[in-house]
């Protein structure tokens, strides 16, 4: 699998790339092609959104290049490295230390139990890092918020926070799955100064978005139709 | 430790209801354990105590007999305390029978010392501790006046007459009944009298040497009366140790605990062996239970699991999440179990008598099922993390392999070798005397096996009908097609409740038939071999005294070898006799009992006639022998004995004849006349089946409770819309109630069905005494029929009304949005 990279030398311009990529899934029905012969370069700065109506396979491609799942063909490579045949514990360890995937419902990307505070420590702790957490409320934007409940929170600051546990934890590459779609508008917003400011930080940020103000702030964009990249 | 795993056990606080069931379910899981345990040892203390009440209780530490010559009397007596140490001894001395003149006719009397013997008489005349004590029947047969010395002066003088001692006998007199209660009966020279008791042993070494050729000597070792296994083995060791020497010398040793220790081992391990299946098959439910939560906990938490593994931590690391959040739940439930099946011991158990040793292995095994469940509830999630997350399979196919395998079939299987054990060897004849009859586990799973396969076709039967009830269209009728469509959606639950819903009735019912037969059996069996109440002996064929009319008959019995036939009268034959199903109008003509040849009676005493009636089973006689009334005897002397059968007790029987002045002797009574061991252990067994029955009953009624409350959401949605488009809440109360009532209504309906035949095949062939009639036959179950299904009804009208609450309180706005 590696050997598909062996045509274009890597560079530190790219933190993530696709070649060939497909996804398939098996159904009652028959097997479903999700994604299709994607070969794509993520940037290693600025906004990358994959665009597209719903069902044209933006989650899967960012669950694929999230190391969540495993394509049924082609390869990944992050930071010029190949994981197709990295073990899952290896998978395991690479999401760990380099990767922050952002879910599209806010409370899916926080423990409810946890204090806003907790939340953004236990991020921390999960990638290793020992990095002090205390101020990251006031940069996103939720100052004196630390020892609230999860729930006491916005749905908008719920999810900037889930973007502040994605900087807490250091790492690589922050992916969101249409991270404004569950928001309204002005909630919507925050995400999106969020979005700039992670960007802003140097911090690559692959987006899965239909929302064309997400769109708008792109740098870089790849539109999917049916499962495969749009020319 | 990560901040996920290290708030945990508070996190647990979120959901009370996981907590309860997890507590709940540990809790039932170690009560099974640690009950099993507690009982099995339990059933040796029970077994000690039923055999100790057969034997003396005074000479349960073996003892010593001996014929001595008088002068080697008290030297043998020093020699056993001092070789003894501190254990109390209690030593007699009893001369043989020899003529003695105490003044007037000379007659026969045989003279004894007992420390203490004189306080456990009944004194009628004087009364002084300083002389001789002498019976009631000795001064019948001469002159005896106080104050007077036999033999020329060279006696004591007489201070006391007292009361012969007789059956039933005070505890202290038991171990010396063969010296000191005399043979009333004074026939072919069997010429025992009662004791004349001398003031000290001083007094009895200084006897004149005609009176006391020959000394038999008894030494007895008070002890306390073991309450274990244990106890009873250390008596037995330790007593035998302290009278080894005289052992060696050719001293009669009695050792009357070596059996029933043995047996008492024996039935513990009867017991276990027994109760095993059922306690391994009631662990794996369990433990299902664990498991089940495990995955309710999973599915609960599934989006922080998904987090969590999104941030890198692996399958083995989510297990671990949820051993912290649910682990404390069931330690809690564990350590509450063995404190319940410690609380419910005289309960369940046949004794609250324990081993030392006991609880600590109870608690052993709880902590080991305590491990289990924790490892369980581990595997479980990190199962489910990997499968879900990692493996991204549904695994059906793993389910779908499971459904598929005929585990009834192999249960089946099962039962088809257990049944053949039933009938080859499930209860054997024992191999020695006094010993159990051998109880062959395998053959006691047997009614268990069948409700367990039962069970598990149920449960099938139970998926394929959901699977197809989508063909079912009954919108005629709103509360069937909607109680059907709810337990579809509910297929996991549904067949799951039901399986251990059968299990439970199954076993309760299995385990209350067979329990209630063996001690129904014990009865039946004991009062047709004594044949009444209480037996005694009798010299002739009394006349009744006036307390014995209505409730005794006098009974002559003629016996040659193994041919007996009994003399009744007809009249006053069932007033005494064991109750039995015998048309009165029979016993006044000669009756062949059983398989008896036919032809004339060739008996002693009999008359010479054949009989034309006849019946399978009699009192006494059993199946074989016959029955002739009193007015055909022409002698009565010339029948072999006597007897009088009494419905009253033996010690009312006793105290009835002496009043009267008959003499008796051979008391025996129907609560002593079997060794009804081999019955209770199967009686025990069975009674901690219904037992376990019971605590499957609850885990089938909370299973029911908790289903409910899990789908409460989805039942209240579906319900709420329901109603508002026009369902009547009667109708949607009738759904849950037919939803539920099916549900039971099959688990009852099942189970007793099971059990019934099951026991109906079992209970005749588990039989400790088979040449004792009658067969054990099935207890009326009709009561435990009543209280299964009032318990159900009960359980199903608390889960509809919970279900139906949660309809009419909910909030339409909040179900919709989520």
């Amino acid at each position: 699998m590696t050997d598909l990279y062996d045509e274009r030398p890597t560079g530190p311009q790219h933190v993530l790339r696709l070649r060939e990529v497909g996804v398939e899934y098996r159904t009652p029905a028959g097997s479903v092609t999700a994604v299709s012969g994607v070969t794509l370069d993520v940037p290693a700065r600025g906004i990358t959104v994959l665009a597209g109506p719903s069902g044209s396979g933006k989650s899967t491609l960012l669950r694929v290049l999230s190391l969540v799942e495993r394509p049924t063909t082609g390869g990944v490579e992050l930071r010029g490295a190949g994981t197709a045949r990295l073990s899952s514990r290896a998978r395991r360890a690479l999401r760990r230390e380099e990767v922050a995937l952002v879910f599209q419902n806010p409370a899916d990307n926080l423990i409810g139990h946890l204090t806003v505070g907790d939340n953004l420590r236990a991020a921390a702790q999960a990638a290793g890092r020992t990095t002090a957490v205390d101020e990251l409320p006031a940069q996103l934007g939720l100052p004196g918020t630390s020892a609230w409940k999860v729930s006491a929170l916005s749905g908008g600051q719920q999810q900037r926070l889930s973007f502040g546990c994605a900087l807490a934890r250091g790492a690589s590459v922050v992916l969101a799955d249409e991270p404004t779609s569950q928001l309204d508008a002005a909630s919507a917003d925050l995400v999106l100064e969020t979005l700039a400011d992670l960007s802003a930080r140097g911090v690559p940020v692959v987006v899965a978005s239909h929302d064309p103000r997400l769109i708008a702030l792109a740098d870089t964009r790849f539109d999917l139709r049916n499962g495969v990249l749009a020319a | 430790m990560q901040i996920p795993w290290r708030a945990a056990p508070r996190a647990a606080l979120s959901s009370p209801l996981t907590l309860l069931v997890s507590l709940v379910t540990a809790l039932l899981l170690s009560f099974v354990v640690a009950a099993a345990v507690l009982h099995s040892s339990a059933s040796g203390s029970a077994a000690v105590d039923y055999q100790q009440d057969r034997l003396c209780t005074d000479a349960l530490h073996p003892s010593l007999e001996s014929s001595l010559p008088q002068d080697q009397v008290t030297p043998f007596f020093d020699d056993v305390r001092k070789s003894v140490g501190d254990q109390p001894v209690l030593p007699a001395s009893y001369t043989r029978e020899a003529r003695t003149d105490f003044g007037g006719k000379l007659t026969y009397a045989k003279f004894g010392f007992r420390p203490g013997a004189t306080d456990h008489l009944k004194v009628l005349e004087g009364g002084g501790k300083d002389g001789l004590w002498v019976p009631k029947s000795i001064t019948l047969t001469t002159d005896v006046q106080l104050g007077r010395r036999g033999m020329d002066g060279k006696l004591p003088p007489v201070t006391a007459i007292y009361e012969d001692v007789r059956d039933p006998l005070d505890p202290w007199w038991c171990a010396e009944r063969q010296y000191v209660v005399p043979n009333t009966m004074r026939k072919d020279n069997d010429l025992v009298t009662s004791v004349v008791w001398l003031p000290d042993a001083a007094s009895f070494d200084a006897l004149p040497p005609s009176l006391a050729k020959v000394v038999d000597v008894s030494v007895r070792f008070p002890s306390a009366v073991p309450e274990t296994v244990d106890q009873a083995a250390d008596l037995l060791a330790t007593g035998t140790a302290r009278v080894q020497k005289y052992d060696d010398m050719g001293v009669r040793v009695m050792s009357p605990l070596v059996l029933p220790v043995e047996n008492a081992r024996e039935t513990v391990a009867n017991v276990r062996s027994a109760i095993l299946p059922l306690t391994l098959i009631s662990l794996l439910i369990g433990l299902a239970g664990v498991a089940t939560v495990t995955v309710q906990w999973a599915q609960r938490r599934h989006t922080e699991l998904r987090l969590l593994w999104v941030r890198g931590s692996g399958p083995a690391a989510l297990g671990g999440r949820a051993l912290l959040e649910l682990g404390l739940p069931l330690l809690a439930g564990g350590l509450l179990g063995l404190g319940v099946a410690q609380l419910l011991l005289p309960v369940y158990a046949p004794s609250s008598a324990l081993p030392p040793g006991t609880t600590p292995v109870a608690a052993l095994a709880v902590l080991a099922v305590v491990v289990l469940s924790l490892v369980v509830t581990w595997a479980t999630a990190a199962v489910r993390a990997h499968r879900v997350f990692q493996a991204s399979t549904t695994g059906t196919r793993a389910r779908r392999v499971l459904a598929a395998v005929p585990w009834e079939l192999a249960t089946a299987g099962l039962g088809v070798w257990a049944w053949l054990r039933v009938q080859d060897s499930g209860l054997a004849t024992p191999v020695k005397i006094g010993g159990l009859p051998r109880i062959d586990a395998a053959a006691l799973a047997f009614p268990l096996l069948v409700v367990l396969t039962t069970a598990l076709v149920a449960a099938r039967v139970a998926r394929w009908a959901l699977k197809a009830s989508h063909r079912v269209s009954l919108w005629s009728k709103p509360a069937a097609q909607l109680a059907v469509r709810r337990l579809a959606a509910a297929a996991g639950p549904v067949t799951g409740v039901l399986l251990v819903g059968v299990l439970a009735v199954g076993t309760i019912a299995v385990g209350t038939s067979i329990a209630g037969s063996q001690k129904t059996a014990l009865e039946v069996k004991s009062g047709m071999f004594t044949g009444a109440e209480s037996v005694v002996r009798v010299a002739d064929p009394v006349e009744l005294p006036a307390a014995l009319r209505g409730n005794s008959t006098v009974v002559g019995v003629s016996e040659v070898n193994d041919r007996m036939a009994l003399v009744v009268d007809p009249a006053t034959f069932r007033d005494g006799a064991f109750p039995h199903g015998l048309d009165p109008a029979l016993l006044t003509r000669p009756l062949r009992v059983g398989t008896a040849p036919t032809g004339e009676i060739a008996l002693p005493g009999i008359p010479k006639v054949a009989p034309t009636a006849h019946v399978t089973s009699f009192p006494k006689l059993g199946t074989a022998g016959w029955v002739v009334p009193r007015d055909l005897v022409e002698d009565p002397s010339d029948v072999g004995s006597w007897y009088v059968w009494s419905a009253k007790p033996l010690r009312e029987l006793g105290d009835a004849l002496s009043d009267s002045g008959i003499t008796y002797r051979n008391g025996n009574e129907r609560s002593r006349a079997i060794a009804g061991l081999p019955f209770l252990t199967i009686q025990w067994t069975f009674g901690f089946v219904a037992a376990i029955g019971a605590v499957l009953a609850v885990v089938a009624a909370i299973a029911l409770l908790l289903a409910i409350e899990v789908r409460r959401r989805q039942n209240a949605l579906s319900g709420a819309f329901s109603t508002r488009m026009g369902l009547r809440p009667s109708a949607l109360l009738s759904s849950h109630l037919l939803e539920l009532g099916a549900l039971a209504a099959a688990a009852v309906v099942v189970g007793l069905a099971a059990s019934g035949v099951s026991s109906g095949f079992a209970v005749p062939k588990l039989d400790p005494a088979p040449r004792l009639t009658p067969s054990p036959e099935l207890p009326n179950v009709l009561p435990l029929m009543g209280a299964t299904v009032v318990g159900s009804a009960l359980v199903v009208l608390v889960a509809a009304w919970i279900a139906v609450r949660a309809v009419r309180s909910a909030r339409m706005g909040e179900l919709i949005r989520g």
